[in-house]
């Protein structure tokens, strides 16, 4: 491309050209004016001209052709250089006009990537952009440093009205009038002049012009004065003036009164005239100046040796740095170089400007005169550019130059973006995008904000077009426009330009680019008064979780400023604040399953199910005959929800903010349509079509507020804390037949926003979801059937926490609230361990007191509904005479015992059938309480044998308080089934007053416990032996009745439970242990009265077989003086086996040394409540009081007493049963005696069957003897 | 240590996975938004810059005034973009190297979805011990 059609070389083509400087008296100008023009503005639009075709001859002796040529017309007066801040109002104009263009623009959508990909260059960079960057440049017009601004020529005008026409041309050119740069030496005051006469036709004839013009030729020179005649029309602005006008108007040519004189021959007139002028007198002026001045420069630096002394010379005369360099004027040789160069420049020949321009570069730099050198490397730079010959040299230079005018301070600055601009241009014509966006972003640092903010515009712009394009780029350097535009108070450009990167960032995931363009966005819009925009875009903002407190409240407070400036209430499609959490919506609608509560539906279906099994006809039944399914089928595949029942809607939703936020009149938006004719085909179409629906109903959200009278609406108003989350929960109440359908929530924002959003039912999710069962999925329409009968129950006084063991009376309360009665109903419950429905009866009785054992005939009540083998759950039947009528309610007690500490979830489903026909046949009430148990009491017993008395058990029963705070009084310990008695142990008869155990309390307890069957003595009846024991004072008589209903349940419970666990070898024995809670003085009343503890499956630590007891006498009279006492024994063998079993019997007569450290019971009986009491000595102690010969045979270690008759005996005992086997013992002292010399050995004989299994270990074994005590006096 | 330092790292989607400013300068309000200008924009020479180089460090690639954009970029083209105004191009890089191998770690993670945001307390609170050290 040739780079003089580029924009670039366009531009220099027009902007480099030479200037005519214009002198001209009042009355010229008057002349002038009455067309409304003034003479620089009569002549400017023919100083162009396209085609002038006049051939040139430079320093080179080749001539060459000029097509197209300009000359700048210039009044004397404005060559100067430009105040800066004149300057700069000039341009804002160019700036501002472009907004008012701008503001249709921002009212449609911002543009999209696609579209500003696709726009060409011209498009992006507007014409007013070019018209700023000319502007810009122009205020650097007639600077010192450069001399293409430098008149080459005066034109002096002179009217032909004026009196003395040649003198006043003397007088205009006087030098106190011309301009400094004239006078002060800076340029050469000797330059071409060339003197008109300016003849008004309206004021006379022509004859004075020519006498003038004439007169003038004589005094000041043939050829250089003219003669022009203006003003030859005669009425003002005549139709055809107004056309010959027209080529003319493009050029810059306005008038702006339209009073025009000016004919077409006037205009041909002042046209031959500047074509004249230019191609007879200036250029020709120029080619002898080039000419002449070429040949200074060659006769002075040209050559070897003239550059020698030039070098020497400069070094010599080492100039004084100033800030711009020396002052040259013009009959210094570096500014005729420079007059050479840009006189060469202009007349196009740049390879001369160039060798020139490199010439004087040199000079500069040494002289250090910077300005003048960048200004220099500036044009050198050009020359290169327009001569294409080597573009790094042309970079090089435009560097040099730029960074040079950077490097001089303030002065240089507005040069320094000239040289930038055109650097850029230079770049772009080359299609370096992305560099010359870099030297726009740089030229944009040196500016004031106005500026900067179109060069910024303009980097953003090269961005773009580099190849590949960099959009993010791109949007940031439109961003720090926009902020310069915003701080320069354009705010339309401002809005603009945000507008145009919107596309970037949309959908950014760099939240604090996000929210700082909508912002700004939004907040010009608002201030430009557009707010719908503004608020849309602040709508992007409002919910911005991430920024601090203080930006979100200016944020919000924006939004809700310029929402009231609105005026009204407006709907927000999808609004951020608050935000609703979709995934957490749940739709509760009750079809034949009713909830007790809103938190019993959250329990998973599958539970119910479960539960239910049992309860709820299978489908099958339901459907007595095919036509029965008609209605049921024609639901399957919606969800069935009751006319007048509400169906809610639970959602979550979150304050993203710090800020609290008010939230007013949540509701739903709902659909209910009747028309049950298409409700069939419409069900499965609103299933599909839900997506669609959704996109058609969007804009009119008003039309679902109409369906008032179908269906009632909840509304709920809020505020919620900054960065709270609240679960709602939404009611709509159909009130006819029909299908309902959820379409969305809409709520109001701080009175201000409605927001709406609706529901997003994916069909794919839709079928996932379908399989997990319908109460989950998220089935928008629902069906609406008629108003059926419902029960609503409760628990009355549920706990929520208790105490392990508490046993309490609760009432079931059961209400129909409809106008049918229901009937049949069945109750099933989940876990019978914690819940027990007791029976009609048990309503009236006051609790404890209903346990307790009236009257002895009663006891033996045997309940028997609790018999069934089914401990997972308890189906209940209510009495099938039981029903419900409209309105009214039904109590029933239910028993409630805490089994076992810990979170126990238990589940209630009741099932209840419809007392007329419906669509529905049964229905059920499903209940869910969760409950804390907190651990109590720890009871624990450990029986061990008594080796005092057969089938007599010690027991010690260690119980701890693990509450932290209360105290219990222990009242009753009973043991399970009539077999066992219980009974205090003689020795400790006080028992009874420790009663209370205290918090974090262990106490122990020691009871005897009898087997009263297998004794069957007298004592059973004397009513000693009962199976009850009271624990406290004064409760002997009102003791519990343990084997009543609401306890011997409980109990049956816990012994199936317990027995799981239990692995004992044989399991003996169950307690119940009944304690009542004691009111302290902190807490007066408990919410607990009675705890009752069940250990089941209690069995001796005892592990032998059998079971050896020693009897006989326990003290004996014997006159030793006579003979030897004989004593006789018996040695008691019981068989607790159902082995038979061989046991030997061996007496020895040496004591054996290990009998004391080997303990039989040693290990098991660490724990056990029976511990042998040597009384060895005891025995010493006696005997040493009585007789001191004792002393002497104890110490020859001969055993004081002797076995007589056998001393070994061998019975075998049939299975649970007694042998005696007989003992003779001879003493020959009075003492005390222990008889424990004797070993049993035993064998299990495993009776025939394949009974040898576990036990292994204790088919054989051995004891020694208890120790047994005789006291043998001497009788007197 | 650098009074300006921005660093996050970018996911291979161009969404900022990790953010923090870890300067010794007090954190500004306006100036985060800022920052994340800057280091949007230079993802653009980024794009072009990462496939002409063998190199993970990419040195300085972009700046903007006084501020400078050094880029490190991952085998999975994840970035990490540090904004600062110091001059030490070593430190810089053993930072980056550093955070590389937490990062890592970070992906390693069968609980961590790539691409998606780093929340982990115990990586931030390395990061910044890292910057303390070499920025």
């Amino acid at each position: 491309m040739d780079p003089l059609r580029s924009y670039l070389g366009r531009l220099l083509l027009e902007e480099i050209t030479p200037v005519v400087m214009v002198l001209s008296t009042p009355l010229a100008e008057a002349t002038c004016r009455k067309n409304g023009l003034s003479f620089v503005d009569m002549l400017s639009p023919f100083s162009l001209f396209k085609k002038i075709d006049v051939p040139v001859r430079t320093a080179s002796e080749v001539p060459y052709r000029l097509q197209m040529f300009k000359i700048r017309m210039v009044y004397a007066s404005d060559v100067r250089k430009e105040d800066c801040e004149v300057a700069d109002e000039r341009i804002k104009p160019v700036v501002s006009e472009a907004n008012e263009k701008a503001l249709p623009d921002l009212l449609s959508d911002p543009p999209q990537v696609e579209d500003v990909l696709g726009k060409p260059e011209a498009e992006l960079c507007p014409l007013w952009i070019k018209k700023f960057n000319r502007e810009l440049m122009r205020t650097l017009s007639f600077s010192e440093h450069e001399t293409f601004d430098h008149p080459v020529a005066c034109l002096l005008v002179v009217s032909s009205m004026d009196k003395e026409p040649v003198n006043k041309f003397v007088d205009l050119f006087n030098t106190n009038q011309l301009p400094s740069l004239l006078n002060e030496g800076i340029m050469d005051p000797q330059i071409l002049k060339h003197y008109l006469v300016l003849h008004d036709q309206q004021e006379g004839p022509q004859d004075i012009a020519v006498n003038v013009l004439a007169e003038m030729r004589s005094t000041l020179g043939l050829n250089d004065c003219k003669l022009l005649c203006i003003n030859s029309s005669t009425e003002a602005g005549g139709s055809n003036a107004e056309n010959s006008w027209l080529p003319y108007k493009a050029l810059g040519l306005n008038n702006h009164d339209g009073s025009c004189f000016l004919s077409v021959d006037d205009l041909n007139e002042i046209k031959d005239f500047m074509q004249d002028f230019v191609s007879n007198h200036i250029i020709p002026y120029m080619e002898q100046k080039i000419r002449v001045l070429n040949q200074q420069v060659a006769q002075t630096r040209k050559g070897f040796r003239n550059q020698i002394k030039n070098l020497w010379w400069r070094k010599r005369d080492d100039v004084p740095e100033a800030s711009n360099g020396p002052m040259y004027t013009f009959t210094s040789i570096e500014s005729q170089i420079r007059v050479l160069g840009d006189f060469a420049f202009m007349l196009r020949d740049y390879e001369l400007a160039l060798s020139n321009y490199r010439l004087l570069a040199t000079d500069y730099k040494l002289d250090k005169a910077w300005k003048r050198f960048a200004g220099v490397q500036e044009m050198s730079g050009l020359c290169y550019f327009i001569l294409d010959q080597s573009r790094k040299d042309a970079e090089y230079c435009m560097e040099n130059a730029f960074s040079t005018y950077l490097r001089i301070g303030s002065s240089g600055q507005r040069n320094a973006t000239r040289c930038g601009l055109w650097w850029a241009e230079m770049l772009k014509t080359r299609g370096q995008y992305r560099e010359a966006s870099n030297v726009y972003f740089r030229v944009s640092n040196e500016e004031p904000s106005l500026h900067s903010a179109v060069l910024l515009e303009q980097a953003a712009c090269c961005y773009l077009l580099s190849n590949p394009p960099m959009l993010r780029k791109y949007g940031f350097h439109l961003i720090l426009a926009g902020n310069s535009y915003y701080m320069s108070d354009q705010k339309q450009h401002a809005v603009r330009v945000y507008r145009n990167a919107l596309f970037v960032y949309k959908q950014n995931p760099w939240s604090y680019i996000n929210n700082h363009v909508h912002f700004n966005v939004g907040r010009w819009y608002g201030v430009l008064g557009i707010l719908d925009v503004a608020i849309k875009h602040l709508l992007e903002v409002i919910a911005c979780s991430h920024q601090s407190l203080t930006t979100q409240n200016m944020f919000l407070t924006d939004f809700f400023h310029y929402v009231q400036s609105m005026g009204k209430k407006f709907d927000v499609y999808k609004l951020q604040l608050p935000v609703f959490n979709m995934s957490s919506l749940k739709v509760i609608y009750e079809d034949h399953r009713t909830y007790a509560s809103d938190a019993d539906v959250s329990v998973s279906e599958s539970t119910w199910q479960e539960l239910e099994e049992e309860l709820i006809p299978s489908s099958s039944i339901v459907r007595t005959n095919w036509l029965d399914t008609q209605p049921m089928r024609k639901y399957k595949d919606s969800c069935i929800c009751v006319a007048g029942e509400a169906v809610k809607l639970n959602v979550e939703l979150k304050n993203p903010l710090q800020i609290p936020v008010a939230v007013s009149g949540i509701s739903l938006i709902c659909q209910l349509s009747t028309t049950l004719d298409a409700l069939s085909s419409d069900v499965s179409g609103l299933d599909l079509g839900g997506g669609e629906d959704k996109v058609n109903t969007e804009p009119s959200i008003s039309m679902f507020e109409t369906d008032g009278d179908k269906f009632t609406l909840s509304k709920l108003d809020i505020v919620l804390g900054g960065g709270e989350s609240k679960r709602v929960q939404l009611d709509v109440t159909p009130k006819v037949e029909g299908i309902l359908k959820l379409v969305g929530i809409r709520w109001t924002l701080s009175e201000s926003v409605v927001g709406y959003q609706y529901f997003e039912f994916d069909a794919q999710k839709k079928i996932k979801k379908g399989k997990r069962g319908p109460r989950r999925s998220l089935n928008n329409s629902l069906v609406v059937i008629k108003g059926l009968p419902k029960l609503t129950g409760s628990i009355d006084r549920m706990p929520t926490k208790a105490f392990a063991g508490d046993l309490k009376l609760l009432t079931l309360n059961l209400r129909n609230h409809s106008e049918y009665a229901v009937k049949g109903i069945k109750m099933k419950l989940s876990s019978p361990r914690f819940l027990i429905p007791g029976d009609s009866l048990d309503i009236g009785l006051e609790f404890p007191d209903c346990l307790k054992r009236h009257m002895q005939s009663e006891s033996s009540v045997v309940s028997s509904k609790t018999m069934k083998e089914n401990f997972k759950s308890l189906l209940f039947a209510f009495p099938q005479d039981i029903e419900i009528q409209a309105g009214a309610a039904l109590s029933w007690p239910i028993w409630f015992h805490a089994a076992t500490p810990g979170n126990i979830s238990l589940y209630i489903s009741l099932y209840y059938e419809m007392g007329s026909s419906s669509d529905i046949k049964y229905r059920t009430l499903r209940m869910h309480f969760n409950l804390e148990v907190l651990p109590s009491l720890n009871v624990s017993f450990s029986i061990s044998t008594s080796s005092s008395r057969l089938r007599e058990y010690i027991v010690r029963m260690d119980v701890m308080n693990k509450t932290p705070s209360e105290s219990f009084v222990l009242h009753q310990l009973s043991c399970v089934g009539g077999k066992w008695a219980v009974s205090a142990l003689p020795s400790c008869s006080s028992i009874n007053s420790v009663g209370t155990v205290s918090e974090n309390q262990a106490v122990s307890y020691f009871f005897k416990i009898k087997d009263c069957e297998a004794d069957s003595c007298k004592e059973a009846e004397s009513g000693s032996c009962t199976s009850d024991m009271a624990l406290c004072p004064g409760s002997s008589t009102d003791l519990f009745d343990i084997a009543r209903s609401p306890l011997a349940d409980f109990h049956y419970q816990e012994r199936y439970r317990q027995g799981k666990v239990a692995q004992g070898p044989c399991s003996l024995l169950d307690f119940v242990l009944i304690s009542k809670a004691v009111g302290n003085s902190s807490k007066p009343t408990p919410d607990f009265e009675l705890l009752s503890h069940h250990t089941c499956h209690c069995s001796s630590l005892s592990q032998n077989p059998i079971w050896w007891l020693m009897e006989g006498p326990r003290t004996i009279s014997h006159d030793f003086s006579k003979s030897y006492c004989e004593v006789n024994l018996q040695l008691v063998i019981h068989n607790s086996e159902a082995h038979k079993i061989l046991v030997r019997v061996v007496t020895f007569d040496v004591m054996p040394e290990k009998s004391q450290t080997v303990h039989p019971h040693d290990s098991n009986s660490a724990q056990g409540g029976w511990y042998d009491v040597s009384l060895e000595n005891d025995v010493k102690a006696i005997s040493s009081s009585k007789s001191t010969h004792q002393e002497k045979q104890s110490s020859k270690s001969i055993s004081p007493y002797v076995w007589c008759s056998l001393s070994c005996a061998q019975t075998e005992l049939q299975p649970d049963s007694c042998a005696r086997v007989p003992l003779k013992v001879c003493i020959f002292a009075p003492g005390t005696y222990n008889f424990s010399n004797y070993e049993l050995q035993w064998k299990v004989h495993p009776s025939e069957g394949p009974h040898v299994d576990e036990n292994e270990k204790l088919l054989s074994g051995g004891g020694l003897g208890h120790p047994f005590y005789v006291t043998v006096l001497q009788s007197v | 240590m650098a009074s300006t330092a921005c660093f996050v790292i970018v996911s291979k989607n161009d969404i900022p996975i990790y953010e923090a400013e870890v300067g010794s300068a007090p954190k500004k309000e306006d100036l985060s938004y800022h920052h994340q200008f800057i280091l949007h924009a230079a993802l653009d020479v980024v794009q072009d810059l990462a496939w002409t180089t063998n190199a993970m460090f990419l040195k300085s690639v972009d700046r903007f005034n006084d501020l400078v954009v050094s880029v490190y970029v991952t085998a999975g083209h994840t970035r990490f973009m540090l904004l600062h105004d110091s001059r030490s191009e070593d430190g810089i890089k053993s930072f980056f190297q550093e955070v590389h191998e937490l990062y890592i770690k970070i992906f390693l993670n069968p609980l961590y979805l790539p691409g998606s945001r780093i929340t982990s307390s115990h990586f931030d609170t390395k990061v910044r011990a890292l910057a303390r050290k070499y920025l």
